[in-house]
């Protein structure tokens, strides 16, 4: 293969990849950072180091998960360049409160809220399990801990989110 | 998925569903204790609520500038590792998913892979279908999912606890899922797909087969441990071609 066609085949192989991941991608840097604008320029990054890099993914298996852990690394060198405070709920920019009301139905975002409101090291996870499919596992994998302490922090999760909705119901 | 197989008791239970709502509980724990089905129940819709709050909308893709690779460092493809042919087929099939989503969004008319491929991508991407469960849907459910007018289907095939109207190649087709003895069976009722012989479907974790049926195809996909042979007969039993 002459190299102008190594490179055009590098080119639609990435092309396909993010055709395929995307939309993960956004949603998992959304949900990293609450913010959707700021999710915006993370994907970004994250395409422009996937793109530098593609040659490094040999297994088109673990293409999911070696972007999502771009995404994650993106997420954080974007925070540690700017050290955001951290977010108040209750005093939001439009671009985060813009992630919480989408949906016409208020038990959806009444959810989103909830979710929103969980601690970092419960939403990741739960973000993983719950949208990306991942098992316990994986996430340990990617996030790199032991999978009893992303048990432990799935189940924290879901019962904080269970005692959220109850109050949401009850109020 | 993790499998419970030890007896457990109620809070062992609990704890282990709350932290995996697809929890595989071989043990039997929950058919016997009613409070914990209901608890099972609860953590069940929660779970599908919380997909769907996750599920934000995407903003459409801008393709950021991408520097120019020196030619000479780019790796011939020719050159990788060849992965396994199943895994192959799962990215090509994921591939073939996101372009089929993306051009419906863009009003781009569609290009179609291999049946095979947009099955294995379909079962791929609706993975809260695949949640073991042992509530079967309703009649009107399934109804809603097999209209008449593609087939009719009765409960015979197995417990039926998914059923969903969705898209291959552009046509609409009933998703099903049944319980099988090792987990959940896909069930994709194809009338308008036809196949000239059976074809199946050799993945790392699954096991598969379209099978021609009238001039269509239903394709069943479960667990690779799934004896697929008694199940066939039952769905094949169960489904009519309306046309």
């Amino acid at each position: 293969m002459n190299t102008s066609n190594a490179v055009d085949e590098r080119r639609q192989r990435f092309d396909r990849l993010v055709a395929v991941y995307y939309m993960d991608m956004f949603r998992y840097a959304a949900w990293l950072c609450r913010d959707r604008s700021i999710a915006e320029e993370v994907v970004q990054e994250a395409l422009l180091r996937a793109w530098k890099s593609l040659d490094a993914l040999r297994d088109a298996a673990a293409a999911k998960q070696w972007l999502l852990t771009i995404v994650r690394r993106e997420n954080a060198r974007y925070f540690e360049r700017r050290r955001l405070e951290t977010v108040d709920i209750d005093n939001l920019t439009a671009s985060q409160s813009a992630l919480l009301a989408e949906a016409s139905n208020e038990e959806l975002n009444d959810l989103r809220e909830a979710i929103y409101g969980l601690e970092d090291d419960y939403r990741e996870p739960l973000v993983l399990q719950v949208l990306m499919g991942y098992s316990t596992n994986e996430i340990a994998e990617l996030m790199g801990l032991k999978q009893g302490a992303v048990l432990t922090r799935l189940h924290r999760a879901r019962l904080k989110l269970k005692e959220d909705v109850a109050d949401e119901v009850n109020s | 998925m993790s499998k419970v197989t030890m007896k457990m008791n109620c809070t062992d239970y609990r704890e282990a569903l709350t932290a995996e709502p697809g929890l595989q509980d071989e043990s039997g724990h929950a058919e016997s204790c009613a409070d914990c089905q209901a608890y099972r129940d609860e953590i069940l819709a929660l779970n599908e609520k919380l997909m769907a709050a996750m599920e934000i909308s995407v903003p459409e893709l801008i393709m950021p500038e991408l520097p120019v690779i020196d030619s000479e460092k780019v790796v011939d493809l020719s050159s990788r590792r060849v992965t396994p042919r199943p895994v192959w087929y799962a990215l090509a099939a994921s591939v073939l998913l996101a372009a089929v989503v993306f051009m419906q969004m863009t009003g781009t008319e569609a290009i179609y892979g291999t049946l095979e491929e947009q099955v294995l991508a379909h079962v791929d991407h609706e993975p809260l279908a695949l949640r073991p469960s042992s509530t079967p849907v309703s009649d009107s459910q399934l109804s809603r999912a097999v209209p008449q007018n593609i087939a009719s289907m009765n409960h015979d095939a197995g417990l039926i606890t998914y059923a969903q109207s969705c898209t291959i190649s552009g046509r609409v087709v009933p998703h099903l899922v049944i319980q099988g003895a090792h987990g959940p069976i896909t069930i994709l009722l194809m009338p308008e797909e036809p196949v000239a012989k059976a074809t199946t479907i050799d993945g790392v974790n699954i096991r598969g087969i379209i099978l021609p049926v009238g001039n269509g195809s239903i394709a069943i996909i479960g667990d690779r441990e799934e004896q697929l042979d008694q199940v066939k007969e039952n769905v094949l039993d169960s489904v009519m071609w309306s046309t």
